[in-house]
């Protein structure tokens, strides 16, 4: 088997990876890079992120306010030691996103613009128009080009870590137009794999958004924390799940139930004032706009369509020339997709799956219970979001996590003691045979889509917005069916160049397995918090539950989950305050 | 055939679809007219080649110059200039269009819109045409 | 749910361990009227035939994975939609100028190394560290170059242009234009900084100004008015570097 070299290998080349890329680069050139990813940099789904990026900036902020915001916005499930570290380090990652050349929105005298949203106290998200995470990934991408050091392994797809005694050492990857399977050996491996939307059937995450870093990192041994947290965006495209940023509210969208009635005021977010208020009404917080869609449904104030229950987002007052200028991609999409401009036309939405707050348990530094092991964006958990993440949190969380795990990771590689070479080569072989035997299995009866869309609506149906102990079981049920079956697979493509058939099969093999970490971890969790609310539980519970969930892997069954304690440093769990009782500021 | 994951022999084998040097332009309708633009400037070719001669005639003395107006003169000569006119005016419009792509000003916070510029250049040739025809008249 | 009507899917195929030479196969595939292309073909790739291989994630025109020919046009599958196409029948196939890896995959090394080739990134006018703030751009600057920083690296515009078909070694469009957002961004210290790269036999030059990039570019980043403007400045650059006596 063919074997790669490098000091620090990077898996996953989105917006974490490139940025970790490029700080090992700056931090020192002489330590080598193979930046593996299972698809072309600008592809990965940082692309897909539309409003902003969070950062303290203009005179009448304060790093405090984006603390208290965030951790407020987490339901007090952060730890606050990293949301310290973080607000701070945000503003220098956004600038130097800036001198690399990102086209920022700018005010009249030249400054970067910031824009309102949801659950932020004061405007602080800067943006570029509603194509902010595309580009910030494509500056990202291009500037990665001027490091000699970063030697990018294109359309790679990473099997497996290779871990000895604790120690990790490298992975294995299959090179995609080839079929062969290739070891990289290194002293540390930085995880930026991305989220696991896709476990669910209606998500605003794209194809490749499968969860195979965290299963891989969770099979390795390194918990996954906090799972049970899904964020629903409250705008998402019917049938599609294609994501209509918050922006939209942001810059004075409202939300409509059939009645045209802003039904958020019924909800605890009022009072429905005509220029949008900070941290009220539709600049309420993720969970509970997406809850507070349910409940409409459940009244029959929603308005039915063969691709389910929609409410109406509402931004004709907002004028063509704003629309053109700082949401022209969401009326490209909702022009083409459901046939509505936004100029003129309500545009059905309702919550769709988006992000996962939980991931892989990381400290401050990006590193895992494995030494040698990091992990950065939304694949991570360092345990910034909570129970809920505030919108445009996330792309300052790549930025800021991606380059502290990679200058945690330069000078771990100073002192780090390699794999040796027979551990190396034994586990190579065992994922060369599993993958050969994959191949080799004629009997299989069962196929690769069915499993997944079993699997798939089963999360909808009884893991989605509100939950309880009878519907969680029952999609536990079905899922360690599916895992069960999964075994039962055969492949129909026996070809070697290109196979989607075998890539979609091993990303099936990781869904299932992010799928049972969370939905056990969810029949655990007996309170409701954030964005994970049970109907059986319907209280907050700081005595027994303000820990973080730990779902530790069992090839042979359930996860099992134990508990870690939250960090608070500073803000002693409290009611969230949305609403007027926030006394956010007009935003216009 | 061997395992996947073996090196031993690269199953790439990708596949280079042929184009003719000679008639990729029939492949689409896109290229045939750009194709069929690109040569109807023989044309306006013709004409300048034309228009250049005269300058030599004018210089040889009247009565070649008389012979120059007599061979404009011919029904053939008028016929093929007609064409020339043609294209001209097609190829000057097609240029106009592509102006706002090669340039662009910025008004204040705004791109200049493209329409402007493009009347901007029609004025301006239909003043020119405008003096000439008034020097033709006076002459 | 049931499908409105079933439209016939002609799909090139090449599986390089099997084929000598790419072949169309046709599937029937029931369609809703709000799909698009790329609903059919995960309609194949789910319940007709697990072996056909193509390229798509976002399925929302922003991370340029699925590029294709559609009935002859280079189109993102995810926005081409069904009802554009009522005769009932679709062809597609890879995206032309580049060689096919697999079915409807092709081979984009190539652009890769061209993109790289121009330094598409800042390269500052004036150093800043972090600490100093960020670089001043008016919106009037900004909206200078935004068009062009908007592509995708789709490779639509590279499949419509006959002159990478003819010349490969063309820098195309897509990397033409990044070069162009760049050198016109005000943070940049511009062309010369740059490199000769775009105004070489290989770059602007190449281009006989077809203007089908523009046409096809899903994004609206208009390719070949980028090219134009370079192009121009390049000329006039060549001017004034013969009136100064550069060369």
């Amino acid at each position: 088997m063919r074997v790669e070299t490098a000091d620090i290998i990077i898996v996953g080349a989105g917006g974490a990876g490139l940025r970790a890329a490029i700080a090992v680069a700056e931090a020192d050139p002489n330590v080598s890079i193979a930046l593996v990813s299972k698809v072309y940099p600008m592809r990965s789904h940082t692309c897909a992120a539309e409003g902003g990026a969070a950062g303290v900036i203009k005179s009448n902020d304060k790093l405090d306010y984006h603390f208290d915001d965030t951790v407020a916005g987490g339901d007090w499930l952060t730890d606050q030691d990293a949301v310290e570290l973080f607000v701070n380090e945000i503003p220098k990652e956004l600038t130097q996103m800036e001198h690399w050349g990102c086209p920022w929105s700018r005010e009249g005298d030249g400054h970067v613009a910031v824009r309102p949203f949801g659950g932020m106290k004061i405007m602080r998200t800067w943006y570029a128009s509603d194509k902010t995470g595309f580009h910030m990934l494509h500056t990202l991408f291009q500037t990665s080009l001027k490091y000699p050091s970063i030697k990018r392994f294109d359309e790679f797809f990473t099997t497996d870590l290779l871990v000895e005694d604790g120690r990790c050492g490298g992975i294995t990857a299959i090179e995609m137009r080839t079929g062969q399977l290739r070891t990289f050996r290194g002293k540390a491996v930085i995880v930026c794999s991305g989220g696991a939307g896709r476990v669910f059937p209606f998500t605003t995450n794209g194809a490749i958004k499968t969860g195979d870093g965290m299963a891989m990192a969770y099979r390795a041994g390194v918990p996954l924390k906090d799972m049970e947290f899904v964020q629903y965006h409250p705008t998402g495209l019917p049938g599609t799940g294609i994501l209509l940023t918050e922006g939209c509210r942001g810059e004075g969208g409202y939300l409509l139930n059939k009645d045209g009635y802003r039904y958020l005021q019924d909800y605890g977010l009022g009072p429905a004032t005509e220029k949008p208020v900070l941290k009220a009404m539709e600049l309420g917080p993720r969970d509970r706009l997406s809850q507070a869609f349910w409940h409409e449904e459940k009244k029959g104030r929603t308005i039915p369509t063969k691709w389910g229950s929609v409410i109406h987002l509402d931004m004709r007052h907002l004028g063509e020339k704003l629309i053109n200028e700082r949401l022209p991609l969401v009326r490209d999409l909702s022009r083409n997709y459901v046939n509505a401009d936004p100029v003129t036309d309500l545009v059905p939405v309702r919550p769709v799956v988006h992000y996962m707050m939980g991931g892989i348990s990381t400290d401050i530094n990006g590193a895992t219970t494995v030494d040698g092991l990091y992990a950065a964006g939304e694949c991570a958990c360092v345990s910034i979001n909570g129970a809920n993440r505030l919108g445009s949190n996330s792309l300052g969380e790549l930025l800021v996590f991606g380059a502290r795990a990679a200058r945690h990771a330069v000078e771990y590689v100073k002192t780090a003691r390699p794999m040796t070479d027979a551990a190396a080569t034994a586990q190579a072989s065992d994922v060369e045979n599993r993958i050969a035997a994959l191949y080799k299995r004629t009997s299989g009866k069962e196929r690769v889509p069915a499993l997944r869309q079993q699997m798939t609506m089963s999360m909808e149906e009884g893991c989605g917005i509100y939950r309880d102990e009878v519907s969680l079981k029952a999609t536990c049920d079905v899922v360690a069916e599916v895992r069960a079956r999964f075994k039962d697979v055969a492949l129909e493509d026996k070809s070697y160049v290109y196979n989607t058939d075998l890539f979609q099969t091993l990303e099936l093999g990781c869904m299932i397995e992010v799928a049972q970490a969370l939905v056990v971890s969810a029949i655990e969790r007996k309170e409701s918090r954030g964005a994970h609310q049970r109907l059986d539980y319907v209280q907050r519970d700081d005595v027994n539950y303000l820990k973080h969930s730990m779902a530790y892997y069992n090839p042979n069954g359930d996860p099992r989950i134990d508990y870690l304690d939250v960090v608070i440093t500073k803000s002693q769990p409290a009611e969230r305050v949305y609403g007027a009782a926030a006394g956010g500021q007009v935003t216009a | 055939m061997s395992a996947a994951t073996t090196d031993t022999a690269n199953p790439r084998k990708p596949y280079v679809r042929p184009i003719s040097k000679t008639s990729w332009f029939l492949t689409s309708a896109r290229y045939k007219s750009y194709m069929v633009h690109e040569v109807s400037s023989i044309f306006v070719a013709l004409y300048m080649i034309q228009l250049v001669a005269g300058l030599f005639y004018l210089a040889a003395g009247p009565e070649e110059w008389e012979s120059y107006l007599a061979f404009l003169r011919s029904p053939v000569v008028i016929l093929l200039t007609l064409v020339g006119l043609v294209f001209f005016v097609i190829h000057t419009t097609s240029w106009f269009k592509a102006v706002p792509q090669a340039t662009r000003i910025m008004r204040g916070e705004e791109v200049l819109p493209g329409k402007i510029l493009v009347t901007a250049h029609y004025g301006i040739w239909a003043a020119v045409s405008l003096f000439v025809i008034i020097l033709a008249w006076v002459a | 749910m049931t499908a409105t009507r079933t439209i016939q899917l002609e799909v090139l195929r090449y599986r390089p361990e099997q084929d000598a030479k790419p072949f169309f196969q046709t599937y029937a595939v029931p369609v809703e009227d709000e799909w698009v292309v790329l609903d059919a073909l995960n309609y194949v790739k789910d319940e007709l035939d697990r072996t056909l291989s193509y390229r798509w994630s976002c399925h929302m025109f922003v991370c340029g994975s699925c590029g294709m020919m559609i009935n002859g046009e280079p189109k993102l599958a995810c926005k081409a939609f069904m009802q554009d196409y009522p005769s009932g029948k679709i062809r597609v196939e890879p995206l032309s100028n580049f060689p096919i890896e697999r079915d409807l995959v092709i081979v984009q090394d190539d652009f890769v190394e061209k993109l790289t080739a121009v330094k598409p990134y800042l390269l500052p006018k004036q150093d800043k560290t972090v600490e100093q703030g960020e670089y001043l751009q008016t919106p009037a600057e900004l909206k200078k170059y935004k068009q062009y920083s908007l592509c995708i690296n789709c490779l639509c515009c590279y499949a419509a242009c006959p002159q990478y078909g003819l010349e490969p070694s063309f820098i195309g469009p897509a990397a033409l234009t990044l070069a162009h957002r760049y050198n016109t961004d005000s943070r940049d210290a511009g062309p010369e900084a740059r490199g000769d790269l775009v105004a070489a036999h290989e770059g602007v030059w190449a281009c006989s100004f077809v203007g089908a990039c523009s046409q096809v570019c899903p994004k609206d980043v208009d390719p070949a008015g980028a090219i134009q403007q370079a192009k121009l400045y390049s000329a006039l650059n060549f001017v004034t570097g013969m009136v100064k006596g550069d060369k």
